[in-house]
């Protein structure tokens, strides 16, 4: 199936979204540091991607991407960055919550 | 030694090198291990899937080739240096560039110091 790699982002990134709106995260208020933390990751390991698979070191099975792409990586590739960006900031801030709380008891 | 093993052990040593530099200090505590091992437990089912399928081939010539399940060993390597600078980045706009948007950030902030 094509979309296959696209599944893939959409199940990582559906429980982590929907659970960064409780109320002791709320992390859509924290936006101006989210974008700049995403985006700060991105930049690097986008270019990391892109000249890599120029060499070789990995490629894309073209029968789990859509088919769509820009300087020979696939649209997923590009998106599994900034969705696996947010859902480490998700996976962080929960940790110090659910640790904090239990240091405290 | 092979470019894709070279690049991930580089961006791991840049990226403790930065979490140092920014005294972040995420290295030296136990909740970030903790966060570290939920992260890798999820990599392990989902690059374990990408890898298995396989969505994403790797060239042989480019990493030791071996693998954990089906995962290579370089990817783990990867994967830390990507999360982390993540973390790293989220924690200087958080708690010095962004301060006053969240009104618990403070307090938080200063409860996580007081364990460490």
């Amino acid at each position: 199936m094509r979309a296959e790699y696209f599944v893939v982002l959409g199940l990582i990134l559906l429980f982590p979204l929907i659970l960064s709106f409780d109320r002791k995260l709320s992390l859509y208020r924290h936006g101006r540091a989210l974008v700049l933390a995403v985006t700060g990751m991105c930049i690097p390991f986008w270019v990391w991607d892109g000249v890599a698979a120029l060499r070789g070191h990995w490629w894309f099975n073209d029968q789990f991407t859509v088919g769509v792409g820009w300087m020979g990586l696939p649209v997923e590739e590009w998106l599994f960055f900034p969705i696996v960006g947010f859902v480490s900031i998700f996976t962080w801030e929960s940790t110090r919550y659910l640790w904090g709380r239990r240091r405290r008891q | 030694m092979r470019e894709y093993t070279f690049a991930a052990i580089a961006s791991v040593v840049l990226v403790v090198l930065l979490d140092r530099a920014l005294r972040t200090r995420l290295t030296g505590r136990v909740e970030f291990w903790v966060f570290m091992a939920v992260m890798f437990g999820f990599k392990l089912l989902f690059n374990g899937y990408l890898t298995w399928r396989p969505i994403v081939i790797y060239g042989e010539r480019f990493y030791l080739g071996m693998r954990v399940w089906t995962i290579p060993l370089e990817d783990f390597l990867f994967g830390f240096s990507m999360i982390t600078l993540c973390i790293v980045l989220w924690e200087v706009a958080r708690s010095r560039l962004f301060r006053s948007s969240h009104h618990q950030a403070g307090a938080r902030e200063a409860e996580s110091r007081a364990f460490d």
